[in-house]
């Protein structure tokens, strides 16, 4: 038992370790730092607000937190699974002295990810302060919505590991893709605009099913409808499944490449 | 034999074979290796960089391996340390108790010599107390008092390896301690007090394997030698016995191609 117990602990201080590196290396060469985590978000809401709002007027209410809830999750995902991305290869020399299961370089880069989701929400709840979004108790399912994403990030970040080490070029083409993801992703858009068939296709979008989860439960002090729930359960186990599978079929592999 | 059997057994090589495929193609991205599959252009070449080598380490020991450039010295470290698994065979050893130090110590060169402590020694192994404990010798042995707070890419390429030596060695964390060329850099004073380091090691009880091109290193500080030749083994024993017959090989080689 004492065993376990003290390769938890050892687990949690690596990811630790490797976060803090991360946030450290991102940050090293500006003054505001971690601050800009913050700001990021506020100003991209300044900007798309003021070109966006006029256009959605009678559509959308509080556009800004539509717009700031839609993109602080969209961030926490292209993040993480960006990062998640090139783990192992940036990592290689550390790889072939792990103690610990090769996958915690995976996990920590989400992790990062996540810290910095952390400092962002500090813009988003302020934003909602100024904006006096009631309070409602649906709010307290917003960490629901986190551990959503996370897994399904996760997954993904599991998958694109193990493809970057055998194909470089998997970097520019996930990149396009993102793009078309985060249109597809009703950020800024209200969905009721596009035609019916898109709307089935985006009711499907994994990261749009999370973003409308937390309108729901945030925005407008609803209880999300079971059908995104469902979905999003899919999505979750569908995604960790796959990554799994996927990077514990090639790990070996992985070794002799890198 | 008949002495080698009372001592403990601390690594067990059995009849490990490592098979790499080699693609006698590189394809240069994704898009390369889809047509050039479709065209069935992609052939793979077997290469055994192990073939079916056996042979045993008991406690205390200091073995030296030798064998010319390629002929899989790393790639035998690599599966005792547990980094790669081999293709067939396997390996008796408790992982924990390994570390492997080689010429890339995986240090990121963005952060401070300190932080780089910490990173290290959590990836191989140690916990957060054993490095607090022991950070005071670890700067001490390395002789980087005054420079713990530099970032490391300013650092010479000594005071690296140095740093590197120094946590795999701290404590008495390490009881089978291997290293890949380790001893040839650095300047001759540090080399004598990482040698005499290790000896200290050996007699608290810890096993040493070292890969070296310096055959005097290996005559001056070896129990055992093993010979690996284009991933065969040829012979295991006295240092003496076996780099003599290694020399003779050499100049058998160098005769034949002059």
């Amino acid at each position: 038992m004492k065993g376990k117990f003290s390769d938890i602990l050892q687990y949690v201080f690596v990811i630790r370790e490797l976060t803090s590196r991360e946030i450290k290396r991102k940050y090293a060469r500006s003054s505001l730092g971690i601050i800009w985590s913050v700001l990021n978000p506020l100003l991209m809401m300044v900007v798309i607000s003021l070109i966006f709002s006029t256009m959605f007027k009678r559509k959308i209410e509080n556009f800004p937190i539509y717009f700031l809830t839609g993109q602080t999750l969209w961030g926490l995902f292209s993040g993480a699974t960006n990062a998640a991305m090139t783990a192992l290869v940036d990592n290689k020399t550390l790889l072939i002295k792990a103690k610990l299961p090769k996958h915690t370089f995976i996990l920590s880069r989400v992790y990062t990810s996540l810290v910095n989701f952390g400092y962002t929400c500090i813009a988003f709840v302020l934003m909602l302060l100024i904006f006096r979004i009631k309070p409602s108790f649906t709010m307290l399912l917003f960490p629901i919505c986190i551990v959503f994403a996370l897994f399904f990030s996760i997954g993904i970040g599991y998958f694109l590991a193990t493809l970057y080490v055998f194909f470089a070029d998997i970097k520019h083409l996930y990149g396009i893709f993102l793009t078309l993801l985060m249109y597809l992703s009703a950020i800024f858009y209200p969905v009721d605009s596009l035609p019916e068939a898109m709307q089935l296709v985006i009711n499907w979008n994994p990261v749009y099913l999370q973003i409308l989860f937390a309108r729901e439960c945030v925005m407008y002090g609803h209880f999300p409808e079971g059908w995104v729930w469902i979905r999003l359960v899919i999505w979750c186990i569908g995604s960790l499944l796959f990554g799994m599978i996927v990077f514990k079929s090639k790990e070996n592999k992985i070794m002799q490449t890198i | 034999m008949i002495v080698s059997d009372e001592r403990e057994r601390v690594i067990s090589v059995k009849d490990v074979t490592m098979e790499f495929h080699l693609s006698t193609y590189n394809p240069s991205g994704l898009k390369d290796y889809l047509i050039q599959a479709v065209k069935r252009k992609i052939e793979y070449r077997r290469l055994f960089a192990l073939y079916h080598v056996s042979f045993d380490v008991y406690k205390g020991e200091v073995v030296g391996i030798i064998g010319t450039n390629g002929s899989g010295k790393s790639t035998l470290l690599k599966i005792v340390s547990g980094a790669l698994r081999p293709t067939s065979g396997k390996v008796i050893v408790d992982r924990k108790k390994v570390q492997l130090l080689t010429l890339g110590t995986g240090f990121d060169m963005e952060l401070t010599a300190r932080e780089n402590v910490y990173l290290n020694g959590s990836i191989i192994g140690y916990s957060k107390e054993f490095l607090d404990k022991h950070y005071n010798d670890i700067v001490e042995f390395a002789e980087l008092q005054d420079f713990m707070e530099e970032k490391v890419k300013n650092f010479s390429s000594g005071m690296v390896s140095r740093l590197g030596f120094a946590i795999a060695t701290a404590g008495d964390a390490a009881e089978i301690l291997i290293l890949d060329e380790v001893l040839s850099v650095g300047d001759e004073f540090f080399r004598k007090k990482s040698l005499a380091r290790i000896k200290e090691m050996i007699h608290g009880g810890s096993t040493v394997l070292i890969v070296s091109h310096g055959m005097n290193t290996i005559l001056d500080n070896c129990s055992k030698c093993v010979w690996i030749e284009k991933g065969e083994l040829r012979m295991v024993g006295n240092p003496k016995e076996v780099c003599e017959a290694y020399r003779h090989m050499e100049e058998n080689e160098n005769a034949v191609g002059a």
